[in-house]
Formats: C-alpha cells, structure tokens, sequence
C-alpha cells in the first residue's frame, strides 16, 4: 500500500461522463483514484504510478480491455483488475479469468457491490504479496546458510523487484 | 414454418439483431453515466447534510451530465425508432441523406468506428425509391469495411452524388489499409442484387461506390 494509507485505484473506462463520475464517488469513499481513458493511457499511468488495484472497462476503442488486462497482469503481478462489461458474455467472461482477472463485473452494477470487489481486490493482492514475502524470506534465510553475500544480495534484488 | 437455422441463416435478420444489439448497449452505458451521476448527486447531498462543504460546480456538473445524458437517449431512441420502421414497407421514398446519416450515427456505436467526413446535397434533393431496410443493410456493412480499413484514431470520406439521370452513388473514400477484408462481404451479395444495387471497388480497396437505382419500382 502506498504511503497515503489510501487503496491506490486505476479507473479506466472510455465513456469520460461515466469515469469522472464514478472517480468522484470512489474518491469520496476514501479511494486514492486516477483516470485513464484508454486502454494505453492505462498502460503508461501503470508504469510511472503505484497502483494496488484497476477498474478496467471491457469495451474500448482501440486497446480493449482484455490486451489491457494481459499487459497490466504481465507487467505489474501484484497488481489485481476488476473488469467491467456493459454486454457480459460467458466467453469474454471465460477470457478475463483465463488472464488472470480478479472479478469480471456487469453494468449496470451497485456502487456499493463495486466498492467491496475493490477491498476484496486490494485484500488479495495484500495476501499474495505476504505469501510471496515469506517465501523469498525463506529462500533467503537458506541461501544465508549456504550462499555466498553476492547471492544473498541477488535474491534481495529479486524481492525487491517483485514488490511492484 | 422456418426453421432455427434457416432463421439464423438469415442475413436481413442477423442484420436486424445486430443494430438492436448495438443500440441496446449504447443505452446501456446512457443509462450507466445517468446512474452513476445520480448517485455521486446522492453521495454529494448526504455529505453536504452531515455538514460537509461542497463545491456546488459539482452539483453543477452532476445535474448537467444527467440532463445531457437524457438528450442523448431521446436521440438513440429516435435513430432506434427510425430503424425499427424501415421494415414497415419493402418499397418506399427516402431521402438518401438522411438515410446514410442514420447509419453513420448507428454504426458509430461501434468500438472501431471512426470519423466521417460526409459531402451530401440537400436531403430533399435526393429522394430515392428504394427498400430502405436492405439498403441501409448494405450501407451499414460498408460502413463496418471502411471502420475496419481505416481503424478508430482515422478518418474517411463519403460523398453522395448522382451517377446520371437513373442512377445514384454514394462513394466512400481515403479509406485506409488496416483490414484486408474485401467489400462486399460473401453474404451480401444477395442483398446487393435485391435492390439492383452495384459496387464498384477501386485496387487496393482505398475507395468504392455504391451504386444504387433511384427507382426500383
């Protein structure tokens, strides 16, 4: 989590009414929310911000919202994605969860449904960052016995790099 | 009585169930932003009840997005209508203008949809007789083709002139080359010929006309 203390959300959606609107009141929910209005905005705000978890609208003019999904997921792995749909299918559904979405949400939806799928998110990306965290402290402590201080060095980087 | 899959096999019908289907979602996401400002209105309210300061350009903004979101579903729902009852009569009198104008609003519900830059005479100057149900399928699918070519970030041309003194075309133009789908697509062309309709493609497919009778009385 980020230093405010706020859930770190990446709304992105192409109707610019409806995201303002929905960044409003997620903002007033205590939210920490940025907007992105394409699927490649999403993308670069991705990766110069820290985000715990994304909104993402399945349907976009031009990146769409499951190459969004698929690039977010290989680029951020903690990084937890809720997608919304305005036209829910079982096979736009099925592709979601195949690349790893956290919930796949239908609009018209209930605020508050979309604001408790957000905490549900940010609580399982806490979870797998902490089993991740104590597998590496685990490695860690093996390779204190058995390594050399390089090694132990190269296996702190890779924890390092795999907070993001 | 037909059965299921001459009944899907239908392309006047799949026609039909698409342009619903798009229309549909296009209320979809009107009546989408409609809640959601309604509901920040609500939030904003309850706030300003417990005490709380607020910008009143907030509620500013939240009222002026419902009431422009409202306009434009009034809107949808007239294109929605006038579709609907292009089946009313298999041969009638349109304005050929009006008549691609509501394709090019209809079709611009679509994710890829792009610009169009639209050069036409005065609506009332082109009445054509026609079956304006399979006329607008085609101008519809030439609409998706010229999407596809020439991707959402681009823009096309379309022009609507007389071809001579029994003829019409609507010629599409600086199309780009995204797609390498060809025009008209395999099921068309018995709707193409129903109407006595012609397509004319240039190489490369960066521009074509359809041909189209002023009468098919």
């Amino acid at each position: 989590m980020s230093t405010t203390n706020k859930i770190k959300l990446l709304l992105v959606d192409d109707e610019a009414k409806f995201l303002q609107s929905v960044a409003s009141r997620l903002a007033l929910q205590d939210f920490d929310v940025t907007t992105a209005t394409s699927g490649e905005e999403a993308i670069a705000s991705a990766e110069k911000g820290y985000f715990d978890v994304a909104v993402v609208d399945f349907k976009m003019p031009g990146m769409d919202g499951a190459h969004v999904l698929k690039v977010l997921k290989e680029r951020h792995k903690y990084l937890e994605i809720i997608i919304l749909t305005g036209h829910a299918t079982v096979d736009s559904a099925v592709e979601c969860t195949k690349l790893g979405a956290f919930q796949y949400l239908e609009k018209p939806y209930k605020f508050e449904k979309l604001v408790e799928s957000i905490k549900d998110a940010y609580e399982a990306r806490l979870k797998r960052k902490f089993e991740h965290s104590i597998k590496h402290f685990e490695e860690i402590q093996k390779l204190s016995i058995s390594s050399s201080p390089l090694g132990i060095l190269k296996a702190l980087a890779r924890l390092d790099n795999d907070e993001k | 009585m037909k059965n299921a899959i001459e009944i899907q096999d239908n392309p006047d019908l799949a026609f039909f169930g698409r342009i619903n289907a798009s229309i549909s979602h296009e209320l979809k996401n009107i009546f989408a932003i409609i809640s959601e400002a309604a509901g920040l209105l609500n939030d904003l309210v309850e706030l300003s009840e417990k005490g709380k300061k607020i910008d009143t350009g907030m509620f500013k903004t939240c009222s002026r997005d419902i009431e422009e979101e409202i306009q434009r579903g009034f809107a949808t729902v007239k294109e929605m209508n006038a579709f609907s009852h292009s089946v009313d009569r298999s041969l009638a009198s349109v304005s050929l203008v009006n008549l691609v104008n509501l394709m090019i609003n209809i079709a611009g519900y679509l994710s890829y949809a792009c610009k169009v830059r639209i050069t036409a005479p005065d609506p009332a100057d082109l009445e054509i007789l026609t079956c304006p149900f399979r006329l607008q399928h085609i101008i519809y699918q030439a609409l998706v083709f010229a999407f596809k070519r020439t991707g959402p970030e681009g823009e096309f041309r379309i022009s609507i002139l007389t071809e001579n003194d029994s003829d019409v075309r609507i010629a599409f133009s600086d199309l780009g080359n995204l797609s390498d789908e060809n025009f008209p697509f395999d099921h068309m062309a018995a709707v193409v010929e129903s109407i006595h309709a012609r397509i004319r493609v240039t190489e490369g497919f960066r521009s074509f006309d359809i041909v189209v009778p002023k009468s098919i009385a």
